[in-house]
């Protein structure tokens, strides 16, 4: 058989003499480059406590919607990945189409927060971000966006506090946690989450990191900085890289006991979908979730297989379920061109004709 | 006789390597002080992360050009082989550099701590060459220290057990990119388009194994066993700050679980409190219309009863009303009596 590799030697030369090159150059660049900053949309304090903040934003001219839209975010990474940068943010897209837009940043667990359970964050920082900005707006109910580990939380606030949400938004957001192609729930099902717990006390970030980036590791730890070479002359886009790199990096420890509870119960029990999970002693019922819900996937997602969110229509008790797949992975959702287009777009549109 | 192209390529790989080596100099952190301890990872973790990455896809270029790919022959499985499952392959140097950079190197602490007990005048850990009982003052310490030890080497062969099945699935995806390159019409004319392809192969290979059972099974093992360690560490720990009377981790997690269950109940006690008023406010409001249901029957002709409703008692008038509801009665009725001698507010409701 005729070798399919046809590599010219004087060629292979040449792309190593070209890869130094840029590499020599580029590194001049890297060095002193500040931090790149996040798009730092416009926003008020409205609520806080402990470590949360409730941010409110402000858009270039009054929201029509007259229902405000709460974000709630996941525990791991910060929420700011909805305001990246100027021309990949959510959160100002949501602004442009004329959305109320709050957000929940849940601040970075110490020691202090060790306790937290699951019931302390949905019903109790949850509950109450939400009665303070419902109390803003004088509203019995609001509408509530919850994006992956917070879609969770998200749906088990609307089955416990069905009274306080008017529409339900779920982006990438797992709910049977076992789907056979759920690397991470693979995982997790092996461990003793109690010894974890117990050990560690607070999860590391850094550890949480280590994980997600085993989950594809030549690719997000070697050819993803091989790419990096080749912009390294390009000073808008090095600084995309680095924004990303940093949001990426810059992610909080988890809190112990919601930590242990969480992968206990959602990935190791997949009591979510069997209906046998309980918040606070409360029982979790998704058939309870009777207003309309919005659930939005990424079809190449790593994290959160499509076939994880998709579940979520089975098991909800409204009749104005919509599902939407985006064609991108789990942070391209929020961050990439096509997402700035179609997202915010298909969630005003879809709020609006539930206004 | 000299090969002058094999020559060369060595010169080239020389010169090449010297000048990785002056870049990654550049940006190396000051000489360390020698009585600071050893940190984890120094500097930018970001140029770490990119170096680290950048340093293995370097090595395995300078090695496809050594080894000739180029012009690779009918063996070109053969070579492809060599290329990607040498010891300085960047398959093991992806996982060497997420280990640095975020893993905190558990190998790396044990060695640490092995090295504090032997200076600390232990010599070798008890117990690392079998169990062995203790005797008399110190038998606590040295069955600790043996339970250390054989944590740390159970741990180590979980690591070891998982580091096989690491290597496996690089010797896997080095098969699958033979079988794509094998595929009919298949023509790879880079070094960076063969990278490309063995990192669609790896990855997929990897993803097999990571799903599999037995890697489920392994992982769980290496993380316990590791935790297993942590935790006999900490116990020693606790045990050194206790002598020396500095609070311990436990003492202090010990706190934050009662301080958090202590706000659970006050959060609790504001809630039901919350809750006890409304129930005493409606109450009230029952009364308040049983009164004027009473009135109503008692009282001949229309009778302006809102000003009286409209009056929201306070908390503590509640339940004073609440405390003496005879007396309250009296005074009602006394009151509708006087506002029904009276002509009615107009626009108050």
């Amino acid at each position: 058989m005729q070798t399919p590799l046809r590599i010219d030697p004087a060629k292979a030369l040449g792309d190593i003499a070209t890869f130094q090159r840029k590499l020599a150059a580029g590194m001049n660049n890297l060095r002193g480059m500040r931090e790149p900053e996040y798009a730092n949309t416009p926003r008020e304090l409205v609520y806080s406590e402990d470590k949360l903040k409730v941010w409110h934003f402000k858009g270039h001219g009054k929201p029509t919607s007259k229902t405000p839209l709460l974000i709630v975010y996941a525990l791991v990474n910060t929420v700011w990945m909805t305001d990246l940068q100027a021309d990949r943010s959510m959160v100002r897209n949501l602004l442009e189409q004329g959305e109320d837009v709050y957000l929940i940043d849940w601040g970075y667990p110490d020691g202090a927060d060790r306790w937290l359970t699951l019931d302390d964050y949905i019903n109790g920082y949850l509950d109450r971000c939400v009665d303070a900005v419902r109390q803003r707006h004088d509203l019995d109910a609001i509408n509530l966006l919850g994006i992956c580990q917070g879609g969770a939380f998200s749906l088990c606030y609307t089955a416990l506090h069905p009274e306080k949400v008017k529409n339900l938004i779920t982006m990438v957001t797992p709910v049977d946690f076992q789907t056979p192609d759920n690397m991470l729930s693979h995982w997790c099902r092996g461990m003793d989450v109690d010894l974890f717990v117990d050990t560690l006390g607070n999860i590391p970030a850094g550890l949480m990191n280590y994980v997600y980036l085993t989950l594809k590791p030549l690719r997000l730890n070697q050819q993803k900085y091989i790419g990096l070479v080749d912009i390294l002359d390009n000073p808008a886009e090095l600084e995309n890289f680095l924004r990303m790199e940093r949001w990426i990096f810059d992610s909080p420890d988890q809190a112990g006991e919601a930590f242990r509870q969480f992968i206990k119960d959602f990935y190791q029990g997949n009591k979510l979908v069997k209906g046998t999970l309980e918040i606070g002693g409360r029982p979790v019922d998704l058939g309870m979730i009777t207003q309309p819900v919005l659930n939005v996937f990424a079809e190449q997602d790593h994290l959160v297989p499509p076939d994880a969110s998709r579940a979520l229509g089975k098991h909800v008790g409204t009749t104005d379920y919509t599902q939407l797949a985006f064609r991108g992975g789990h942070i391209g959702i929020y961050v990439s061109g096509r997402a700035q287009r179609e997202v915010p777009p298909a969630i005003h549109q879809w709020l609006r004709a539930r206004s | 006789m000299a090969d002058p192209a094999s020559d060369f390529l060595k010169d080239y790989q020389t010169l090449a390597q010297q000048s990785w080596e002056a870049w990654t100099r550049q940006f190396q952190p000051p000489a360390a002080n020698p009585f600071a301890p050893p940190q984890a990872s120094a500097g930018n973790d970001t140029l770490e992360r990119t170096l680290s990455g950048l340093k293995g896809y370097f090595d395995w270029m300078q090695g496809a050009l050594a080894g000739n790919t180029a012009s690779a022959g009918p063996d070109w499985r053969q070579q492809l082989q060599q290329m990607f499952d040498g010891a300085g392959q960047p398959f093991v140097q992806a996982f060497g550099g997420i280990d640095s950079a975020g893993a905190e190197g558990f190998m790396r602490q044990w060695q640490d701590w092995i090295q504090a007990v032997r200076n600390g005048g232990f010599g070798d850990l008890p117990g690392s060459h079998g169990p062995t009982p203790g005797f008399g003052l110190d038998r606590e310490k040295q069955m600790q220290q043996q339970a250390l030890a054989g944590a740390m080497l159970a741990a180590m062969q979980a690591t070891a057990r998982y580091q096989e099945l690491i290597q496996r699935a690089n010797a896997e995806g080095v098969q699958i990119l033979q079988a794509k390159l094998a595929e009919p019409g298949r023509k790879v004319e880079s070094l960076k388009a063969l990278y490309d392809l063995w990192v669609d192969a790896s990855e997929e290979a990897y993803a097999a194994i990571a799903l599999s059972d037995e890697f489920r099974q392994v992982y769980g093992e290496m993380i316990d066993s590791q935790m297993r360690v942590r935790q006999l560490q900490q116990q020693q720990t606790e045990e050194w700050c206790r002598q020396l009377g500095m609070p311990t981790r436990s003492e202090v997690s010990s706190l934050g679980e009662r301080l958090q269950a202590l706000r659970r109940e006050v959060r609790a006690g504001g809630v039901a409190g919350g809750a006890g008023q409304a129930d005493e406010v409606q109450a009230l409001r029952r009364e308040v219309a049983a009164l004027k249901r009473q009135l109503a029957a008692s009282v001949p002709g229309p009778v302006a009863t809102k000003p009286v409703a409209a009056k929201p008692a306070t908390p503590r008038k509640a339940a004073a009303k609440k405390a003496a509801p005879a007396r309250k009665a009296a005074k009602a009725t006394k009151a509708v009596k006087t506002t029904a001698s009276r002509p009615a507010p107009r626009k108050r409701k």
